[in-house]
């Protein structure tokens, strides 16, 4: 498994380089903003944790950069992210927890569902190329794919929510309810929130899948093995599943890890814009509220939990495709 | 016997292969010495994987040599380190490319790749010279009228007429020696006498010599004056194409020529059975690298590898069975 | 031309790149193709009157906004009016007037941010992949990490600490940090030029690697720099437009963004203004949309397989009747010596302009256990007779039969459905085609493909399947351990054979044979049509074989047939073909090939080339590089006549001297 070896170096690489902006940027932007948020701070906490912030920002410049740089590392090898000031004085690390399960459980399945279910449609779109459906859909998604997630997000809360008042516009759960419970009522409530967001979502993911998965298909249609399989005689649905379809979908595995930037990125706009409590709602309300710690430890998380899914996509491709294991 | 033009000794040339944590070397071309001689056309024979390719791009400057030495006009040239210097021996040793598919830029007309090595390597001309050239390589390569092909896209023209701008490419050069990388091996069977014949004529003609490197044993009868055998990175066997070619001396050159389809031979059954391929050369051991398919092959073969030796009138053999 | 590159695996730590967009023919220079290609797609017109639309509106927008954008005199919250045709906002502002002025911003963003992406990316992209080794592993690992990198987080860190939010700043910002996945594309392009050897012809040239990258790769590549440019500028705007939403821009500027986060603040869609939400964002789709479509059309340029041609078979001549004469047996049903009766086959495919009959009226019979070639040079069509014939045309072999019969084993098969032709396949007729490589499905191994046959076409068990596949690679000299092998470990002489042995799974009554040959070299060629031959005759089944190679054939061939542009020039018994043939074409083709051990005489070859078949000519298609040529040949159709048991197509047929 050199090839998963392979990719697992790039993992830690990526996560580094990620630590390593966390760290550079607010050293080299001018004016040093972490003092002004170091005011805020002081007589509320204590010395220790003071300190700690201290080096995550370089105040103390009794520290040459380099051993602030290990310092820091220390520190979030420890899970310190320091204290945030939005939820004074919860330690950073507490509030990402919080807000990490209904982001999990909004972005985590609507990316799935889209990628599952837009790899199919691009499956069948291209297998019955110039049929019905393919000359609807592609020009269709083509167009989707471009409509920015905050505004379609906005478009669904004034239709489903202003104007037909099917469901809510705002929140994870009934604020005025009984709050987040492990009960089967609660969970109803927290899907009946979270549908307007998922369908924005899967709305404009969904088109890029749908593309280059129909796109890869039409290629894949064209090669040679492709009308072997038809001289051979096979079942149609084996031809458009192991033939095409497994060699279609490997360039498909590759896209999807370079285009879950764009789809974390539209989702957090969506959090923001239907104030679900996830990571990215938190991570644009410590950017308001000039909470670098806070902000930082979401990035980081953000970051994880991408590279995470870069990780499994490379894991599957190994799996589906031998000619990676020989990779010489 | 003609004057002697280019020289190899002992030219070699590996590359790396695996990766980082096990590297391994692939023996392309192993120790291969010959010469080219003043309008003379000598044809290199080889099977994929024999290294032919690899020569072409050594001689023209493409790779460095890992070991050995070329000479031209008794001049090395292997670790020529000014631009000048190796500019005039490219004018003087250009390439002529397989696929006239890839070979000329897409993206331009057909003058442009000829007026670039005009422009480098005869930089006294002026432009009226410039485009007179032009003409006149356009002409000799028999794309008439010169003034209509040049303006062409390369999309416009067939595969023969491409690899004829090829070879105006590398006549503009006025070179002494082109080397022919398979120039008919991707063109129709109907075409490729013409290109053939263009090349003896060039020879002819303007005293230009060839390296015609293929993998067609019969084209090598036709057009050359000497065959260089090649297999697995060694030269097995060199001399009079004629000679060789009827009369081969090397195990392996006798499977080669046997091989050829040549319909009004009666089919040789014999020679039929062997199912083997050329070996991948990566870290060899010594020893004769045919050995596995050699009918004559005694124990020596196994532990010592065979160098040329003269076999007389000009023959060369890598054997140590062969005589 | 292999159009994909699924699997094509690059250096570095990352999987298989997907399908790279292929250069193909540059038929009108750079520019010219650009031109074209979008002219004739419909979907790339919209795309670009949309971004006409907005250029429009960005030049020119203090005549087309009724007032002043930044305004407060009007009643706020008004509605739809003619005085105001999106209503006003909370503040009093004319709604219409700030879209309106909103683009010049908008515009300017996307257009230079993508500019800078796009310069950077073929900067690294082209480098890396042009100068190669640790280069290229460093910038490689740069650019993956910044693709991955989610780039909106890492805007919205930089500029939560920045001071300054102004344009200037946000433009280098995106660009920074937008080109990766220009980069990567541009890299796996220029990978793949590398093997070009215009490339190498260059550097044997002389010219400076800076030359080669800017003068020979670039201009290459033009379908593809733009295609990048689009994509950049597509995020541009969306990114942009999603900062100035969450208020990170600058509030008192006038651009889409800026107006939703002015119409979130103060709650538009429920406080009943919901246009100045909604208008500046159909704006941004907008104009996202129009550099999508323009980036989808030029993916269908650059891969000539996403492109659909219908068939317009009114455009076609009418093809004749039938002609029974013209073959050699008896018409009517077919005699116990026939397996295969091709009587009158013609096939077309469309092109840009107008259709082309790649094959025209071909017939001939195929008689039990005979050892058929065909062959011809590129262009005669061979290769899509003989698909056409085994009913595997469509993509990449495009056409469509339009006339004609085959006859095999009591059906037309041109008549037959595919539910109904798929019986007959592998058990009765087989294939076997030019390169395994490409014709064995790379992620099954031998076994599984072997397995998969079998199962569609009986129910043998398990054990069974194992034992005859381990039969047939024995048949063809394979070590049966090879079966758990995937093709890519195996030998191209070993992958060779190992088709041969798939296709003699159900021993069939027909092996059809495209060119199986020409991937091998010499040696191994001869051992297999030797194994060919062997099989042919121990296991008794009819073989058409094609080949550009007429002397490979030689000593194989039972009969041979000469086709040229999409005509039968002569169907002959080989030894007579070779010794006395009766067309000025196969006499040439013969003439063509230097002799090992002959004579040694003077080539003369065939100068000139095959007719373009949109227009082919009236008479002889081959009187154009006739020697025999008369008026007479120019001027009528030549049929096709019968000669002592052969066939040929000329006029003249007979008057070769010897």
């Amino acid at each position: 498994m050199r090839f998963v070896l392979r990719r697992l170096g790039f993992f830690v690489i990526t996560l580094w380089a990620a630590v390593t902006v966390n760290f550079l940027i607010p050293r080299l932007m001018p004016g040093n903003p972490a003092v002004a948020m170091m005011a805020r701070y002081r007589g509320h906490i204590n010395p220790s944790a003071l300190h700690a912030l201290e080096i995550a920002f370089g105040i103390n410049t009794h520290q040459s950069l380099i051993s602030a740089y290990f310092a820091y590392l220390g520190n979030l090898a420890r899970g310190n992210f320091g204290l945030s000031l939005t939820f004074f004085p919860d330690p950073v690390m507490q509030d990402v927890l919080k807000a990490l399960p209904w982001t999990l459980a909004l972005v985590g399945t609507t990316t799935i569902l889209a990628f599952a279910l837009g790899t199919l449609i691009g499956l069948i779109s291209g297998w019955k190329r110039g049929g019905k459906l393919d000359g609807v859909l592609p020009p269709l998604f083509v167009i989707t794919s471009a409509f920015p997630y905050f505004w379609l997000a906005l478009l669904t809360i004034w239709l489903f929510s202003i104007k037909l008042g099917w469901l809510p516009q705002s929140g994870g759960y009934d604020v005025a309810g009984n709050g987040p419970s492990w009960t089967w009522s609660f969970a109803g409530e927290a899907v009946k929130y979270a549908t307007l967001p998922a369908l924005t979502i899967i709305i404009t993911a969904i088109g890029g899948w749908i593309l280059t998965m129909r796109n890869n298909m039409i290629s894949v249609l064209t090669e040679d093995y492709v009308r072997m399989a038809r001289a051979k005689g096979l079942p149609s649905w084996r031809i458009m599943w192991t033939y095409a379809g497994r060699n279609a979908i490997l360039p498909n595995l590759t896209g999807f890890a370079m285009s879950l930037g764009f789809v974390v990125s539209g989702a957090i706009l969506v959090e923001y814009v239907f104030n679900y409590p996830g990571v990215g709602w938190m991570f644009l309300q410590s950017v308001e509220n000039q909470d670098y710690a806070l902000m930082q430890g979401l990035f980081l998380m953000i970051v994880l939990a991408v590279l995470t899914c870069i990780l499994a996509a490379d894991v599957a491709t190994a799996l589906l495709d031998p000619r990676t294991r020989d990779l010489r | 016997m003609t004057e002697e033009l280019l020289r190899t000794e002992g030219l070699t040339r590996y590359f790396r292969v695996g990766k980082l944590t096990r590297k391994r070397t692939l023996h392309a071309v192993d120790d291969v010495g010959f010469s080219i001689g003043r309008g003379e056309i000598v044809a290199l024979v080889g099977e994929s994987g024999s290294g032919k390719s690899t020569i072409a791009r050594l001689l023209a400057l493409l790779y460095r040599p890992t070991r050995g030495e070329i000479w031209f006009e008794g001049k090395p040239i292997t670790r020529l380190k000014s631009r000048n210097a190796k500019l005039a021996y490219s004018g003087n040793v250009p390439m002529v490319f397989q696929d006239p598919y890839s070979s000329i830029n897409p993206a331009y007309r057909v003058s442009h790749g000829i007026l670039r090595g005009i422009k480098l390597h005869r930089p006294e001309l002026s432009r009226r010279q410039q485009y007179a050239e032009l003409d006149r390589v356009l002409d000799t390569v028999g794309l008439v009228p010169a003034r209509d092909t040049r303006r062409r896209f390369p999309y416009e023209l067939s595969g023969g007429q491409r690899q004829r701008v090829g070879f105006a490419q590398a006549l503009a050069f006025r070179p002494k020696l082109i080397i022919a990388d398979e120039p008919v091996s991707m063109l129709d069977v109907s075409i490729r006498a013409g290109v053939l014949n263009l090349m003896a004529e060039l020879r002819a003609q303007e005293g230009v010599s060839f390296l015609y490197i293929t993998h067609d044993v019969a084209s090598a009868r036709y057009l050359a004056d000497r065959v260089l055998v090649m297999y697995a990175g060694h030269l097995v066997e060199q001399g009079p194409a004629e000679d060789v070619l009827q009369q081969p001396k090397h195990p392996y050159t006798q499977l080669l020529v046997s091989a050829v389809p040549d319909p009004r031979a009666e089919l040789r059954l014999a020679d039929a059975r062997d199912v083997g391929e050329p070996p991948k050369v990566i870290d060899p051991k010594p020893g004769c690298r045919f050995r596995q398919r050699c009918p004559l092959a005694i124990a020596r073969c196994e532990t010592e590898t065979p160098q040329l030796r003269e076999l007389g009138d000009g023959r060369r053999v890598a054997c140590h069975v062969a005589e | 031309m292999s159009t994909s590159s699924v699997g094509a695996t690059d250096q570095l730590a990352t999987p298989p790149v997907g399908p790279a967009p292929i250069v193909g023919e540059i038929k009108h220079g750079r520019w010219g193709d650009v031109w074209r290609a979008i002219s004739r797609n419909r979907k790339a017109v919209v795309g670009v009157l949309l971004m006409l639309v907005f250029f429009v509106l960005a030049i020119f927008p203090g005549q087309i906004a009724p007032y002043d954008p930044a305004a407060t005199i009007f009643p706020p919250a008004l509605g739809v009016s003619w005085h105001h045709l999106l209503g006003t906002t909370a503040y009093g502002q004319d709604i219409f007037s700030q879209v309106v002025w909103g683009t010049r911003l908008s515009l300017v963003i996307a257009l230079a941010a993508g500019a800078l992406a796009t310069v950077l990316a073929v900067l690294v992209g082209v480098s890396a992949a042009y100068l190669g080794g640790v280069t290229d592993g460093v910038l490689s690992l740069i650019t993956d990490v910044i693709l991955v990198i989610p780039i909106f987080p890492l805007v919205i860190v930089i500029a939560a600490y920045s001071k300054s939010s102004g344009l200037g700043t946000l433009v280098i910002v995106l660009g920074a940090l937008g080109w990766s996945y220009g980069a990567r594309q541009l890299r796996s392009q220029t990978l793949s030029l590398r093997t070009r050897e215009f490339l190498e012809a260059a550097r044997v040239r002389g010219e400076r690697p800076i030359y080669v990258i800017l003068f020979e790769i670039l201009p290459t590549m033009t379908s593809l720099i733009v295609a990048s440019f689009l994509g950049a500028a597509l995020y541009a705007v969306l990114t942009a437009a999603g900062l100035q939403f969450i208020g990170l821009g600058d509030p008192n500027s006038q651009s889409w963004g800026t107006m939703l986060y002015w119409a979130e603040n103060n709650e538009a869609l429920g406080a009943g203004m919901p246009l100045w939400a909604i208008a500046p964002g159909v704006c941004v789709a907008l104009l996202g949309a129009s550099f999508a479509l323009l980036n989808y059309a030029f993916d269908e340029i650059s891969s000539p397989a996403l492109r659909v041609r219908r068939l317009e078979r009114k455009r076609l001549r009418p093809v004749p009747e039938l002609q029974p004469e013209h073959t050699p047996f008896e018409p009517g049903e077919q005699s116990q010596d026939v397996v295969l009766r091709v009587q009158d086959l013609s096939v077309a495919y469309a092109t840009e302009t107008a259709p082309v009959v790649a094959v025209d009226r071909v017939s001939f019979d195929l008689g039990n256990q005979e050892f058929l070639a065909i062959v011809g040079e590129s262009g005669c069509g061979k290769s899509t007779l003989l698909y056409a014939i085994a009913r595997l045309l469509g993509a990449p072999m495009a056409g469509e039969i339009i006339g004609g019969r085959v006859l095999f084993q009591g059906s037309d098969l041109v008549l037959l459905k595919d539910e109904e032709l798929r019986p007959l396949r592998w058990r009765n007729l087989s294939v076997v085609m030019q390169s395994a490589m490409n014709a064995l499905n790379p992620v099954l191994t031998v076994a599984e493909q072997m397995r998969d046959a079998c199962e569609a076409h009986s129910d043998m068990s398990k054990a069974e399947i194992e034992a005859r596949s381990r039969e047939v690679l024995r048949l063809v000299s394979i070590d049966p351990v090879h079966l758990h092998s995937y093709p890519h470990q195996l030998s191209g002489g070993m992958r060779q054979r190992a088709m041969i042995a798939m296709a003699l799974l159900f021993t069939p009554d027909l092996v059809i044979m495209d060119e199986p040959t020409s991937a091998l070299d010499v040696v191994a060629q001869r051992s297999l049509m030797v194994q060919i031959k062997e099989l042919q005759e121990q296991l008794g089944f009819a073989v058409i074989f094609v080949t550009h190679d007429m002397s490979l054939v030689s000593h194989f061939s039972d009969r041979l047939l000469v086709m040229y542009a999409g005509q039968i020039a002569e169907l002959s018994p080989t030894e007579q073909l070779f010794t006395r043939p009766l067309h000025p074409y196969s006499r040439g083709l013969l003439d063509a090939f230097p002799s090992i051990h002959g004579e040694k005489v003077r080539l003369e070859g065939i100068p000139g080339s095959p007719p373009d078949l949109h227009h082919p000519p009236a008479g002889c298609r081959f009187a154009a590089r006739c020697p025999l040529v008369q008026d007479r040949c120019i001027e009528t159709e030549v049929p096709l006549v019968a000669v002592n048991g052969s066939l040929v197509r000329c006029l003249r047929h007979g008057e070769l001297a010897k």
